[in-house]
């Protein structure tokens, strides 16, 4: 049965009773005896609506907005008019003062891999998998300013609260692991929208997305980043307390009997006692080998912590998670550079370049890249124009973003923009298409994955959306 | 271009199939208009009219562009419009690509039909020219449009059970499915529900006792009183509405801004609960409690003016560029919490077409909008991050006396900083004609042959200041940063010694051009200080240097922050003042200048009047002349709308407000008895806070996708019994609370399930998991660490942080005895607690918690530091009160589950007791001890978080 036909959740009444959580494994002997329109467990994997090419996400999230223009979408004519003005009228920029004439990149592009496709020299490292990977050069969103577009980058809209897309991933696909959660973002960012991003609005709690640290702590100074998996007893110990609570609460339960939701408790102890050890064990990055920690960087102090996002996002993977999300965001200014472009653009490229390469070529590796997608970019671009001297303001007229693997064609450009990185013109993919198209390739039909509420069907792609069938492979 | 030639062709043959079977004004409305309001009017907007040109109305698009009509009536398809759409000549629109070959064919058979443009735009919003929507007889029969009722109170048959009228309403239903109440609870059960019910804390044993011990029939009638006088109860109750009014501490969104006087609209809704402020009085203040009187002339109604933060706490997005789009999001998010909240309808669902399920036009919609649009929410509308409102709770000339005073302070701290940055800048040009000197002895002091001679003795050779050439050096040094500026100064180095000098003038005269012209503007800024100050104006502020114009510049001359001495900056370049320079440095003149300023200003300071008290408030703004926003877009106006309300209730011939923002006429108009929806919404509430369930299940939705009343004549019965009352809240509690429905068992039956599986006749009572705030604060209460403090907050600061700066984080609760209601939340990062408990995201009114049972909370319950440091003060309150195991056994029954344990309980527990203990002594370092692991297990079993 597709998910469209019968909604596995219905409404409130299901939300009252979602008990089952993650606790209603085994129960389907007890709810048979119910009215048999109990929801089952939430998180239970389910096939998607037509055969997926990817089947987990991995987000590989720029704040701030990492500039196009100097990164895979090369623009002669910008060196060509350096310093002129823009012969066309600006749109509605973030800082409307402060704007200066065109301003050519001050990286060199070179071609890369069989395809020849174009990287300037801030990626190096990405340019050597540029064989495996799509660009997307047309991508348009409708906020200008950080909370807007990011919200929309997440949720499909810049104005109001909604399901992130992660969390539309697992209502639709559930999850392949039931002792870790199924959308995890790694050291996301407090700031624009903050936990906005990775809420599930109003699809059931399950469906939220599971943080762990933020953006203002450092990889190693997360010393639990899941919250309370480290008990103060021994295991023991802490089974023989268990056992104790659960004669009590089953005790309990005969009294009430007819109400799953008291058995459903039960269950969630038990599993809860289960992710004690198997949620550690996936965050444990000290069984990967030497040379598995150096590929995604992580003997540099300034590769350290992205690595540690991109090997645990692999490690996720591998455990059948979902969505995983890593931003890349650092305690001050992230990938904004309205000004001093060159230096910060330089120093954030570092941080991420060797380890997002190391990423894609394990997951090649490990035979996993066919079926994972890994989406790359920010919430917007940057202008062509200058600001403040030596920066670019944001751009979200025309930018671009990539993806890797999840039977997506790599080597391959789709769309374009105007002869200076300003506006897509070409094959042009609004947010809403993103989506549709990433949906897609998870096997999900974009108009079909509904949620009722408020009075009426919500969607992720609200009342648009195309999928971009050109970059399927 | 022949491609492209024959696509369009093609295109037109489709084309004129529809525009044939279409009317000429109805094809414009569904083919083109669309088009031209989503890819032209965005630039081509009276606002904007870029390139001289306005596509969003008939009389723009008639006047065309500067350079000529847009169509051609002889030659149509020579029209400079297609043209420029088909990329056929240098302009090629809209450059964001070229629209899909359908849309061009659309366009150019309609400019082949003469472009028609109805004047008005009201044919794609409300086929009615007048404006008047036609209801159908359907829409208007809808059950909750009509008057409350008057029913009859059933007769039921068991006459026994009945307490009240409502028992005769829910007896009735059941009896007519042949289906018998849930027997009484027990005393216990029935004290424990009642008590987190009305304060969202459990019974004290003294309680319990008292109440137990109570035979009068009366006895839980007092209990009832007893719970609704507590401080306690508006805590409670005051969080069910708060959560209806979608209360948070910060803006969240975009840059999550504190609402720095949220707490007192929070402090205002407990109030109003625990005084009973009738419901329609507390209704109107929280839509217009700033235009009622005052109670004493020459004040300002302080309550009404905190009351109306229900229209300002909500979620905005302040950094919105697109200026009339922030505004008329918040007025829609205003709108929506008011019509959720308050009439149970979706009415924003309007906002971009008539609304698809209930009889709610589009003009209806911005009827409605125009008042919030009149409302004043926002303080300046600035180029990037705007401000909010804040309402003062002193009367005009007080604040404004204030506010003046305020900006005479701010004009001292002007004159200082000009003083300050006049000496800086004076300082920089002294030292601008030796600065190749200075960078070419940081390179020779780099290269020194002795390695332990001091920068100060290097400096004191070349008659150098020793700390500036310090400054040098380290700026200068080589960093992990690419600094382009630095890059030819970096080149010269790897050449040598010559190419330094000469690279090191070039630096030199770069720099002292730079600097003539920042003087420059310093100076112009001094002589506007001059004037202004003549002219008792504002003083300007001091201009800004871009530092991405010249880089080197701003990093040797200026300090990060402003460099008035009084702020500490972050980082001074080798060049700028150092703030601890003003003794040495500054020029005598300027010291006492200062001296006196400063003295001034702390003279202002100290006779300033008191700060006033302010609020997150609304006021009057500017009326609107409010028109229809085609699909919701502000710079797509149609026609103009009369401000009133919703045509379905109130009629089709309103006579509209004229005067102000109508604010008060629409608080007035939802509190007046003869609204249908007013009270049923709130008395669903209450039920549905009693029960676990509404007598409507959608409580925000009383339309037409909403849930039908499952005891329609009950819902009305009440709804009249709460006017009649005074809209008294209190007495719908004791209403229902005193019914036989309220205290039902909540042990669920093999009948119940099969006759009643959902209990949508209320044969039982519904069992319920505690809320969030129950387990804390019932925690906290129960270990005796609970602090009772009322009102206040305990958010500091204005404003927003650092973009990952911690402090973007909601206060920890495990920082905090208070109760829960009183932490404060900021709405972008709510406490994990919170988010782990089903709290719900505060950004849209609450239908109600729901209740979700996952892993993560057992994980809570087993681990968290919260739950391990209530099992040790709960440990330790047992190993005082009582010496035997047996008494503290029943100590910990009492306190955590409100009974006393059974003997076989007794006799397990006391067996667990021993064999943790033996355990806990064979493990060294286990810092857990038996009673502490009890406490832990009676805290996390299903009896302690499940209210029967």
């Amino acid at each position: 049965m597709s998910i469209n036909e019968k909604p596995l959740i219905s409404r409130r009444a299901a939300l009252r009773q979602a008990c089952c959580g993650f606790g209603m494994l085994g129960l389907t002997g007890l709810l048979s005896q119910l009215s048999g329109a109990e929801p089952p467990n939430p998180l239970v994997p389910r096939p998607p609506h037509f055969p997926a090419r990817a089947k987990r996400v991995i987000f590989l999230f720029m704040h701030g907005g990492p500039s196009s223009v100097d990164t895979f979408d090369h623009k002669p004519g910008l060196a060509k008019y350096d310093g002129k003005p823009l012969p066309f009228k600006r749109p509605l920029t973030f800082a409307e003062g402060k704007v200066g004439g065109l301003m050519k990149s001050p990286w060199e592009f070179r071609p890369y891999g069989q395809s020849g496709i174009e990287v300037s020299d801030l990626f190096p490292h990405i340019g050597s998998c540029i064989d495996d990977i799509c660009t997307l050069r047309s991508v348009v969103g409708d906020s200008v300013a950080h909370g807007g577009a990011s919200l929309q980058l997440h949720t499909g809209s810049n104005t109001f609260t909604r399901p992130a897309m992660g969390s539309w991933t697992l209502y639709g696909l559930g999850s392949e692991n039931q002792n870790l959660p199924g959308f995890i973002t790694i050291k996301p960012t407090l700031a624009h929208g903050g936990a906005k991003n990775w809420s599930s609005a109003f699809l059931p709690t399950p469906y939220q997305g599971t943080a762990l640290g933020n953006a203002g702590l450092r990889a190693r100074d997360l010393a639990e980043p899941i919250e309370n998996l480290v008990s103060n007893v021994t295991p023991d110990f802490q089974r023989f307390e268990l056992d104790m609570l659960q004669k009590m609460n089953r005790r309990h339960a005969l009294a009430g009997e007819y109400d799953p939701e008291l058995e459903g408790r039960i269950q969630a102890f038990e599993l809860a006692f289960r992710m004690q050890t198997i949620a550690p064990e996936a965050l444990d990055i000290g069984k990967e080998s030497d040379a598995t920690k150096k590929l995604y960087g992580l003997d540099r102090e300034e590769t350290y912590d992205f690595g540690w996002q991109c090997l645990l996002a692999r490690r996720f993977a591998e455990r059948g998670v979902r969505f995983i999300q890593c931003t890349h965001s650092t305690g001050k200014v992230q990938w904004d550079q309205h000004t001093e472009l060159f230096r910060i653009h330089t120093s954030n490229a570092r941080e991420v370049d060797l380890p997002i390469a190391g990423l894609l070529k394990d997951l090649k590796a490990r035979g996993m890249l066919k079926d994972t997608l890994v989406l790359w970019g920010g919430e917007f671009g940057r202008t062509p124009v200058a600001q403040e001297g030596d920066g670019r303001d944001h751009n979200p007229y025309g930018y671009t973003m990539w993806m890797a693997g999840g039977g997506v064609k790599g080597g391959f450009t789709y769309g374009a923009t105007d002869e200076f990185g300003y506006y897509a013109v070409e094959d042009r993919m609004h947010l809403h298409d993103l989506h549709a198209t990433i949906l897609h390739l998870m096997g999900l039909d974009h108009t079909k994955l509904t949620y009722p509420y408020s009075g009426r069907n919500f969607r992720l792609t609200d009342v648009a959306g195309n999928v971009a069938h050109k970059i399927l492979a | 271009m022949f491609f492209g030639k024959v696509a369009t062709l093609a295109a037109v043959g489709v084309v004129s199939a529809a525009a044939q079977t279409l009317s000429p004004a109805d094809f414009f409305e569904t083919k083109v208009r669309p088009v031209l309001a989503a890819s032209c009017s965005v630039c081509h907007n009276p606002k904007l009219k870029t390139a001289g040109l306005d596509l969003s109305s008939a009389t723009g698009f008639r006047q065309g562009s500067p350079s000529g009509p847009l169509v051609s009536k002889e030659e149509p398809e020579r029209s400079k419009l297609l043209e420029v759409l088909r990329y056929q000549g240098a302009v090629k629109m809209p450059p964001t690509g070229k629209l899909p070959d359908q849309q061009i064919a659309d366009i150019a058979a309609w400019v082949k039909l003469g472009a028609p443009w109805p004047d008005t735009a009201a044919s794609v919003i409300d086929p009615k020219k007048s404006g008047q929507h036609e209801f159908t007889a359907e829409e208007r029969a809808f059950w909750s449009f009509q008057p409350v009722k008057d029913y009859a109170i059933p007769t039921v048959k068991n006459g026994a059970w009945p307490k009240g009228p409502i028992d005769h309403f829910i007896l009735a239903k059941l009896e007519e499915k042949g289906l018998k109440p849930a027997p009484p609870s027990d005393k216990l059960a029935l004290l424990r529900r009642a008590t987190f019910d009305l304060t969202g804390l459990p019974p004290t044993p003294r309680e319990i006792d008292d109440f137990l011990s109570d035979p009068s029939p009366d006895a839980f009638a007092s209990v009832v009183d007893r719970l609704l006088s507590s401080p306690r109860y508006g805590e409670r109750w005051g969080r069910h509405w708060l959560d209806v009014a979608r209360y948070a501490d910060s803006t969240g969104a975009d840059e999550d801004v504190r609402y720095p006087y949220a707490w007192r609209y929070r402090d205002y809704v407990i109030d109003a609960f625990n005084r009973d402020l009738p419901y329609n009085q507390f209704l109107i203040e929280q839509l217009a409690g700033d235009l009622l009187p005052a109670e004493r002339p020459g004040e300002v109604n302080r309550r009404g003016i905190v009351g109306t933060g229900f229209l300002a706490v909500g979620l905005k997005l302040l950094a919105e560029q697109d200026k009339p789009k922030m505004v008329y999001d918040m007025v829609d998010e205003q709108l929506d919490a008011t019509s959720r909240a308050f009439l149970g309808l979706t009415v924003t669902c309007a906002r971009c077409h008539d609304h698809k399920f209930d009889p709610i036009p589009t003009r209806d919609y911005y009827s409605l909008a125009s008042i919030f649009a009149s409302t004043k929410s926002l303080g300046k509308i600035e180029p990037i991050t705007s401000e909010l409102y804040f309402a003062p709770l002193v009367p005009k000339d007080v604040y404004e006396r204030y506010e003046r005073h305020q900006e005479r302070i701010k004009n001292k701290d002007r004159e200082i900083e000009h003083v300050v940055t006049t000496e800086a800048t004076a300082f920089t040009a002294g030292l601008a004609p030796r600065l190749a000197e200075y960078m070419i002895a940081a390179f020779d002091y780099e290269r020194r042959p002795r390695k332990d001679e001091s920068a100060g003795n290097f400096a004191a050779s070349r008659k150098l200041d020793g700390s500036i050439l310090q400054r040098w050096i380290d700026y200068l040094r080589s960093s992990d940063d690419v600094r382009p500026h630095l890059e030819p100064w970096a080149h010269a180095i790897r050449q040598g010694a010559p190419a330094v000098r000469d690279s090191a003038e070039l630096y030199q005269k770069e720099f002292q051009k730079t600097l003539a012209n920042w003087r420059q503007k310093i100076d112009e800024w001094g002589q506007k200080m001059a004037e202004a100050a003549a002219q008792r104006k504002a003083l300007p502020d001091k201009p800004q240097f871009q530092a991405g114009d010249n880089r080197f510049f701003s990093e040797v001359a200026l300090c990060v922050t402003p460099d008035t001495l009084e702020k500490q900056p972050t980082t001074c370049g080798p060049f700028a003042l150092l703030p601890s320079a003003e003794n040495e440095l500054f020029s005598q003149a300027s010291r006492e200048k200062l001296r006196e300023l400063r003295a001034a200003r702390d003279d202002l300071k100290k006779s300033s009047p008191p700060e006033p008290d302010m609020a997150c408030g609304v006021a009057e703004g500017t009326p609107v002349e409010q028109h229809v926003f085609i699909r919701g877009n502000p710079s797509n106006p149609a026609d103009a709308v009369p401000k009133q309300f919703l045509q379905i209730i109130a009629g089709e011939h309103q006579t509209p407000i004229t005067q102000g923002s109508g604010r008060l006429e629409l608080a007035k108009w939802l509190a007046d008895p003869k609204n249908p929806l007013t009270a049923r919404v709130m008395v669903n509430r209450i039920w549905q806070y009693h029960f676990g369930e509404g007598l409507v299940r959608t409580p925000n939705n009383l339309g037409k996708l909403g849930e039908r009343p499952t005891h329609p004549e009950l819902l009305d019965y009440l709804a009249k019994r709460f006017i009649e009352d005074g809209w008294s809240i209190k007495k719908m509690h004791r209403l229902l609370m005193l019914s036989s429905a309220y205290q039902m068992s909540s042990r669920i039956t093999k009948e119940q399930i099969d006759g009643d599986p959902t209990n949508r006749l209320f044969s039982r009572f519904n069992r319920r998991r505690l809320d969030v705030e129950e387990i804390r604060d019932g925690l906290l209460a129960i270990d005796g660490s609970i602090d009772l403090t009322t009102g206040g907050t305990l958010q500091t600061g204005f404003g927003t942080d650092g973009e990952n700066s911690q402090a973007r984080l909601s206060m920890d609760p495990s920082t905090s005895k208070r109760r829960t209601v009183y932490l404060p939340l900021r709405r972008s990062n709510l406490p994990s607690l919170l988010n782990l408990f089903d709290f719900g995201d505060a950004t849209t009114p609450s239908e109600g918690r729901v209740s979700t049972n996952v892993a993560p909370q057992a994980l809570f319950m087993m681990n968290s530091k919260f739950i391990a440091d209530r099992s040790r003060q709960l440990a330790r309150k047992l190993e005082a009160a009582e010496p035997s195991d047996r008494g503290r056994i029943v100590y910990a029954y009492e306190w955590l589950l409100d009974r006393k344990p059974s003997e076989q309980e007794i006799q397990e527990l006391l067996e667990y007791v021993r064999s943790a203990r033996k355990i806990a002594a064979q493990s060294p370092g286990l810092n857990w001890t038996a009673w502490q692991s009890l406490c832990r297990i009676l805290i996390s079993s299903n009896e302690f978080i499940y209210v029967n």
